[in-house]
């Protein structure tokens, strides 16, 4: 395999964490246009903490994860009463603030001789743990699959327990749950501080695959991107966001039969798909049918 | 010191005259079908870009490059609608909004392929000084954008109160339940909506480009942002509140940018707005009604 | 024998210090939309690298991840620690050009440049949100 494949593999799987990210509130009933937000944050703190200050990669994107949370749980606690489009717009807002933020944010000191560090609009140059530490494209791929696959787990996992639909249920129909007895407000910030710690996870594996990011990296295209992975892959499993981020990025970057006109092609195949599948290939009915079918006493 | 703050406020007016517009045909589709359009901005864009090929072709002169703007607006909200919002009328909001990203997507690619250079001029609507009001300076093309919001805003309020396709849409606003049980052709109504409202930003867009002489594809998120912004500052859903939320927000980011900087215009901006809707004040949340968006 | 281990650790320690790889740019519009013919110098401690594998990708800041070039291997060029390039971008403007060195040096180099028609330029820093419009 090339690096260049390695590469777009990786993508997808860093870019899976933040799918997931968008898809998890999505269950709960929630639409938010911020999570790139919460990738940004993981992306900077985690550069920060193994460029700057010399942490090892894991320790760093667990200091990321937790930072992920507690912004999530930041923006969630004024903001998750609010339903629908309100919601949205506030998890835009905050997360367009957020990017101004990085935007004016100088935090530069000297190490091993190289000026290091987030320079505002300039961006964070010299994140290089992989290379300092002779990490293959190989091996971080591999390393990217194998936190994918351990939340995936988690979340299949979930899905098949009382938590789940719980979750769920909070989406559909959220008065009938509080009548059921379910803290709507805790759960929810629950979910939002797991969605923020996902996609913070993302952003820490993407800072470190491609060694620079800057503000521009996470703006509203992003956010709108990751709802779009989601909700293509189809919102009957976590299995979906993956489905998601894989078509986009692995087809479109993979072939250039389209030359120029990838999106047109893209684009429009989503908008008809949604046509027909309004909640995604991988959709609740789908899984149901999958489910039986896989469970089915013969 | 009040010289700057008067100018401020007549910059910020006139910049919300654009922003007005805007909101109000974001409102227009958003009181009618309960959606957000993501695409409303790239149709606009891409109008523009129509004008500026035409312009590049054929040095049209600018009431053309109005039309052809309005008209490549229109065109590209009609298929957006037919597309993205027809076939989910009944069905979830969201699917519809990923769609409209969808065919965002589609514009901007369609737009660069035929206009590849990441700038473009674009004939200027007046060449001459700005206005002098005393100390103060408006510039032509400010005064062009007022009278433009002021004139459409007053041909709406004629369209919905003065006529029977005004009363069908503010009757779809009001319920589309009930609109539908009276006899109102929803699909049609919404058609037209639709293109009233790409009209709109067609018109907000042509006055937007001209007066900064110049085109990017950037214009399409842009114009989306400001419109959901402006929209959403004078309370979702309300006509006359897109109209006040959009010189609001021209005022807010003119004072800011003055007082605090470039990048804090943008920054109090989102940050009025997140404050309003954590505080959630009545006014601003009168369509908690609407069922959550999946 | 512990003076020639001091010397050779701060000899070692020298060049982890200038360790990190630096290149430039300079391109010229072929005349072709919108294909650029590059030429690469990379160097490191202010002495060209030579016998690196770089390969090129582009990626525009204001528009991230909506366009893709095709990744370009680039060839040794006429003198040490100069490679030569060809980059088929989708537009003008501001591209964030990706340098990925393998072989004796294992790098990747982001550098921000304004390609127009007639070549590219380093891009100017920018001072705060990029205009609208």
């Amino acid at each position: 395999m090339d690096e260049y494949t390695i590469g777009v593999l990786t993508n997808v799987g860093l870019f899976t964490f933040l799918a997931l990210s968008a898809y998890l509130l999505l269950i709960a009933g929630e639409m938010s246009f911020g999570q790139q937000a919460f990738f940004g944050v993981g992306a900077y703190s985690g550069g920060i903490l193994t460029a700057m200050y010399g942490l090892q990669l894991p320790l760093a994107a667990l200091g990321a994860m937790v930072l992920g949370a507690l912004a999530a749980t930041l923006v969630g606690l004024p903001t998750l009463r609010l339903r629908g489009l309100y919601f949205a717009m506030a998890t835009l807002a905050a997360a367009e603030m957020a990017r101004i933020l990085f935007e004016l944010f100088h935090f530069q000191i000297e190490v091993e001789g190289e000026t290091t560090g987030p320079d505002g609009t300039q961006g964070f140059r010299g994140i290089r743990w992989v290379f300092e530490h002779g990490v293959e494209p190989l091996e971080y791929m591999a390393l990217v699959y194998a936190l994918l696959l351990v939340v995936l787990a988690a979340f299949l996992a979930v899905e098949r327990s009382r938590l789940g639909a719980t979750l769920r249920s909070l989406g559909e129909d959220p008065e009938l749950a509080a009548s059921l007895g379910v803290n709507v407000g805790r759960l929810k910030l629950g979910v939002a501080a797991v969605a923020g710690a996902l996609a913070a996870l993302g952003g820490v594996l993407f800072a470190h695959h491609n060694t620079y990011i800057e503000p521009r990296n996470f703006d509203i295209m992003l956010g709108v991107h990751s709802l779009a992975y989601a909700l293509i892959g189809g919102l009957g499993t976590a299995l979906g966001p993956l489905l998601g981020v894989a078509l986009d990025i692995g087809v479109l970057e993979g072939s250039r039969i389209f030359g120029g006109a990838r999106m047109i092609v893209f684009g429009g195949l989503v908008a008809v798909l949604l046509v027909f599948r309004p909640r995604g290939l991988l959709d609740e009915r789908v899984v149901h049918w999958f489910g039986v079918r896989a469970f089915k006493r013969s | 010191m009040l010289q700057d703050l008067l100018q401020n406020t007549l910059d910020g007016v006139a910049l919300g005259a654009s922003y007005a517009l805007l909101a109000v045909g974001f409102t227009l589709i958003f009181g009618v079908l309960r959606r957000v359009n993501l695409s409303y901005g790239p149709a606009i864009m891409f109008g523009a870009y129509c004008a500026t090929w035409t312009y590049l072709n054929f040095q049209a002169g600018l009431l053309v490059l109005g039309i052809v703007t309005v008209a490549g607006a229109v065109l590209a909200g009609v298929y957006v609608e037919r597309l993205c919002f027809a076939p989910h009328r009944q069905g979830s909001a969201i699917a519809a909004m990923v769609a409209s990203f969808a065919l965002w997507m589609q514009l901007e690619e369609a737009a660069t392929l035929a206009l590849p250079k990441h700038l473009y001029a674009f004939p200027a609507l007046y060449e001459g000084d700005p206005l002098a009001l005393g100390p103060l300076s408006l510039r032509i093309e400010s005064l062009a954008m007022l009278g433009a919001a002021g004139a459409i805003s007053a041909l709406l309020w004629t369209i919905l109160y003065r006529t029977r396709f005004g009363l069908a849409v503010r009757a779809i606003i009001d319920s589309p339940t009930a609109a539908s049980l009276a006899g109102i052709n929803l699909p049609r109504v919404s058609l037209l909506v639709f293109a009233l409202a790409s009209a709109i930003g067609g018109v907000a867009g042509y006055l937007i480009v001209a007066s900064h002489g110049q085109v990017t594809p950037m214009l399409g998120m842009w114009a989306t942002l400001k419109g959901l912004l402006a929209m959403m500052l004078g309370g979702l859903g309300s006509l006359p509140g897109a109209v006040v939320g959009g010189l609001a927000l021209g005022l807010i980011e003119a004072h800011s940018q003055w007082f605090l900087g470039p990048q804090a215009r943008d920054l109090v901006a989102y940050l009025l707005l997140f404050a309003l809707l954590a505080a959630r004040p009545a006014w601003m949340t009168r369509w908690t009604s609407t069922r959550s968006a999946s | 024998m512990k003076k020639f281990l001091l010397l050779l650790a701060c000899a070692a320690s020298t060049s982890a210090l200038a360790q990190r790889p630096q290149a430039e740019l300079s391109c010229r519009f072929t005349g072709t939309d919108f294909v650029y013919d590059c030429v690469i110098r990379l160097m490191r401690a202010g002495r060209p690298l030579d016998g690196v594998q770089i390969l090129l990708g582009a990626d525009m800041p204001s528009m991230p991840m909506a366009h893709n070039v095709a990744p370009v291997k680039a060839k040794p060029g006429a003198k040490p620690g100069e490679y030569q390039a060809r980059l088929d971008l989708e537009m003008t403007g501001e591209w964030a050009v990706k340098l990925r060195l393998s072989g004796p040096v294992r790098d990747q180099l982001v550098l921000h440049y304004e390609f127009d028609e007639k070549g590219a330029r380093p891009a100017p820093k920018r001072s705060g949100t990029p205009p609208r419009k």
